[in-house]
C-alpha cells in the first residue's frame, strides 16, 4: 500500500521545514525506520524516517526546497503500484485546509497573516484553479494586491462570483479574525519585571523550584456515599476515592487555569486543557501516567483509564507519551495508610496534590461531636507561578467540589 | 524523564574523538541502552565547522590557507552555518531523548538558550535571545551558538559558548552565517572583572544552568564510564 511521506512538525510552533538532503534516490528501496531525508528548522536538524517498506517513488520536495508541516514530500509505494490519484490530491488539501490550521496556535499572537498560499496560477500544480473561482477581474486584481487568497473567499455577486466588495468585507473583517479562531491549547504569559525578580530570589533562597505548601482537611461522607450508590448499580468499572479525586481536581482546574500551568523559565504557559499525571508506584520506583484531557473525560472513563495507566505502569509497558506532558499532578499514599504528606512538584509543571489516607475522625459536626470520614490534601505549588491565594483559593474548590459531588454534575 | 543528567567533561580533545563519542552515546540512548541524558563538555583545538545550512561564501578564508594555519576543517550533520571551536571556548553535547522532555525542538533550542542564560547570570551579565538568530546574545554581540541533530527525537551537537576565546579566529569565518556579526566572550564581557577561576566557574555555572532549566539532577560521571572507546 503507498504511504505518504509528509513534513513532520519538528517543533508546535514549526511551520515549514527545509529539505535539506535526499539520503535515499527515487526508485530505492526502503525499510520503515531508514532515513529517508535531513530536514531543518532554525537550527536543529531532524532525521525523516520511512515508516513503511517499500520503494521511495516519487519526492516532491527536492533538497533545498522549504516545506510547510504536513504537505506531501514523497511517496513510498510498491514498484508497479498506481500512485497517481496520491500525487493529485495533495495540492487541494494543504492550500485550503492545513495553513488556517497550522496558523492556529500562534493565532493570539499573530496578526493576521494574508492567505499563505501563492496566487495559484504560479504554483504549478494545478494552474487551471485560480480560473475555476469565478471573480471579477477588480477582484482578481484586488485580491493578488492584498495577498488575499480567492479559494478562502465567499463570493456575493452572481452565481456566486467574488466582487470588489466581497474583498472589502475580508479586509474590514480583518481585526476581528483572531478573536474568532478556536483558543489554542495554551497561552504563553510573558513574565513582568516584577516575576522575574520573584522567581530569581525564590530560587536562589529555596533551590530550583520554590515549593510552598497549603494543607486542607475535606469531610468525604458525601464522596463515599456517592462511590457507594455507583457501586451498587453493579457496572463496571467500580469507582475509586481516587477516581473521584482525579476528576474533581480536573474539573476544578478548568476553573483555576492559573494552577494548570509550567514554569517556563522565562514564561508561564497556561494550558486550557487538562493533561492530569497520577503518580503510581512501581517496583523501584515511581511514574506519573498522564490522563489527558481529563476535563473532557467522565467519571467512568477515568476510572477504566486510571487503571488501564496504572496496570501498564506496574508491567512497565507505558510509551514514553503515556508518562509525558501533564499539566498537574496528584499523587495518592492513602491505600498505603498515610495520612498527610507533601509530594514533590514534577516540573514544569507549577503544582501537586498530595492525597491523604481517609479516616474516621470525630469532629464537631451541626454543633455536636460526631464521627466523620475525613481526608487530608497537601497541595506543593511552585511559587514562581502560583501564589498563595491563588492555590488556595484552587484548593477551596476542590474540597467544595468533594464535599458536594453533585458539583461534577452541575 | 531523565531525572538525572550525566555530566561528563572531557577535558580538551580532538573534534572528531567527541564527534564519535557522541554519535555512540546518541546511538545507546535510542536504543534505551541508557537511561539518563547526558551532557558532555569539551574544549577542542582550533577547528572550524561547516553545519547544513552551510554556505560556501561564509568561509572568508579557502580552506587549504585553514589547514596551513593549524585549523581542521570539517562538514558534520548539525544544523546551522558555520563555526569555530578553539581553545577557551566551552562546547556542550546535550545527548538528551526530547521523548522524555517535550518532542519539540524550537523548545530544545529556546531551552538550551535559556541554561547559558541562566548560567551567565551568575557573573552579572545580561544575555538574552534575538529573534531568528538562534544562540545567545549580549545585545548585539554573540556569546554562544547553537546547532543541533536529531534522530528519533535523540540530540547530539548543542553549543559552543565563547569563555576566554581568542575571537580573532572568528575573523576568517562569517560566523554562522550572519554578516557583520560580532562575536564576544565572557572574559571579553568582563574585562578586569573577570575571576581568576573563569573557566572552573563557567563550567559549574552551566551545569546549574542545565539542572535549572531541565529541572534535572546533575552527576559527574567518570570519563571512563562513557568513553572507553577514547584512548
Amino acid at each position: 500500500m503507498a504511504t505518504k511521506v509528509l513534513m513532520e512538525a519538528l517543533s508546535p510552533t514549526m511551520e515549514e521545514g527545509r529539505v535539506v538532503e535526499w539520503l535515499k534516490a527515487e526508485g530505492e528501496t526502503v525499510k520503515a525506520g531508514d532515513v529517508l531525508a535531513e530536514v531543518e528548522t532554525d537550527k536543529a536538524v531532524m532525521e525523516l524516517q520511512a515508516r513503511a517498506d517499500g520503494v521511495l517513488r516519487k519526492i516532491l520536495a527536492p533538497a533545498g526546497s522549504t516545506v510547510p508541516v504536513g504537505d506531501l514530500v514523497a511517496v513510498i509505494a510498491g514498484p508497479d503500484e498506481d500512485i497517481s490519484a496520491l500525487l493529485e490530491q495533495r495540492r487541494p488539501a494543504t492550500r485550503s485546509q492545513e495553513p488556517a490550521a497550522r496558523t492556529q496556535p500562534r493565532a493570539p499572537e499573530t496578526k493576521v497573516t494574508p492567505a499563505p498560499a501563492p496566487p495559484a496560477a504560479v504554483t504549478g500544480g494545478q494552474p487551471e484553479r485560480a480560473d475555476r473561482i469565478k471573480a471579477s477581474p477588480l477582484a482578481r486584481r484586488l485580491a493578488r494586491e492584498r495577498g488575499l487568497d480567492l479559494a478562502l473567499i465567499s463570493g456575493s455577486g452572481p452565481g456566486g462570483r467574488i466582487v470588489k466588495r466581497d474583498l472589502e468585507r475580508i479586509e474590514a473583517a480583518r481585526p476581528a479574525i483572531p478573536a474568532a479562531i478556536p483558543a489554542a491549547a495554551y497561552r504563553d504569559v510573558p513574565l513582568t519585571q516584577m516575576r522575574k525578580t520573584i522567581a530569581r530570589r525564590l530560587v536562589e533562597s529555596l533551590g530550583p523550584v520554590p515549593h510552598f505548601f497549603l494543607t486542607v482537611e475535606v469531610d468525604m461522607e458525601r464522596a463515599w456515599d456517592a462511590r457507594e450508590a455507583l457501586n451498587a448499580l453493579g457496572e463496571e468499572p467500580r469507582i475509586s476515592i481516587n477516581d473521584i479525586i482525579l476528576k474533581v481536581v480536573a474539573t476544578a482546574l478548568t476553573r483555576h487555569p492559573e494552577c494548570n500551568a509550567w514554569w517556563q523559565g522565562d514564561h508561564i504557559r497556561y494550558f486550557n486543557e487538562v493533561h492530569l499525571g497520577m503518580a503510581v508506584a512501581i517496583e523501584d520506583g515511581l511514574i506519573t501516567p498522564v490522563l489527558r484531557n481529563a476535563e473532557r473525560k467522565s467519571l467512568r472513563e477515568i476510572a477504566l483509564e486510571a487503571r488501564d495507566l496504572a496496570e501498564r505502569a506496574r508491567a512497565r509497558k507505558l510509551k514514553p507519551e503515556e508518562y509525558t506532558g501533564s499539566t498537574f499532578s496528584v499523587s495518592n499514599l492513602g491505600m498505603l495508610g498515610i495520612d498527610e504528606f507533601t509530594a514533590v512538584i514534577n516540573p514544569p509543571e507549577a503544582g501537586i496534590i498530595a492525597v491523604g489516607a481517609v479516616t474516621q475522625q470525630p469532629v464537631v459536626h451541626n454543633g455536636s461531636v460526631t464521627v466523620r470520614r475525613r481526608m487530608r490534601l497537601t497541595m506543593s505549588c511552585d511559587h514562581r507561578v502560583i501564589d498563595g491565594a491563588t492555590g488556595a483559593r484552587f484548593l477551596q474548590t476542590v474540597k467544595r467540589m468533594l464535599e458536594n459531588p453533585l458539583a461534577l454534575v452541575w | 524523564m531523565s531525572q538525572d543528567l550525566e555530566v561528563v567533561g572531557l577535558g580538551r580533545i580532538p573534534y572528531t574523538e567527541a564527534l564519535e563519542l557522541q554519535r555512540r552515546l546518541a546511538k545507546e540512548r535510542i536504543e534505551k541502552r541508557r537511561k539518563n541524558d547526558l551532557l558532555l563538555l569539551v574544549e577542542h583545538p582550533p577547528v572550524v565547522t561547516l553545519g547544513r545550512g552551510f554556505r560556501p561564501e561564509h568561509l572568508s578564508t579557502p580552506q587549504a590557507l585553514l589547514q596551513a594555519r593549524g585549523i581542521e576543517v570539517h562538514e558534520i550533520e548539525r544544523g546551522g552555518d558555520v563555526t569555530f571551536h578553539g581553545p577557551g571556548q566551552l562546547v556542550g553535547y546535550p545527548i538528551f531523548d526530547l521523548t522524555e522532555h517535550r518532542t519539540d525542538l524550537h523548545w530544545f533550542l529556546r531551552q538550551l538558550e535559556q541554561a547559558l542564560i541562566v548560567a551567565l547570570e551568575e557573573f552579572g551579565i545580561e544575555a538574552g535571545r534575538r529573534e531568528g538568530y538562534t544562540g545567545v546574545w549580549v545585545l548585539d554581540r554573540k556569546i554562544a551558538s547553537i546547532g543541533i541533530h536529531v534522530r528519533q527525537w535523540v540530540t547530539w551537537h548543542g553549543f559552543a559558548l565563547n569563555v576566554t576565546t581568542d575571537l580573532s579566529y572568528f575573523d576568517l569565518i562569517v560566523p554562522c552565517g550572519i554578516p557583520g556579526v560580532r562575536m564576544t566572550s565572557i572574559q571579553k564581557e568582563l574585562e578586569e572583572k573577570a575571576p581568576r577561576d573563569l573557566w572552573a566557574r563557567t563550567l559549574e555555572s552551566v551545569v546549574l544552568g542545565f539542572a535549572q532549566v531541565f529541572g534535572q539532577r546533575p552527576q559527574m560521571v567518570p570519563l571512563e564510564e562513557v568513553a572507553e572507546a577514547i584512548t
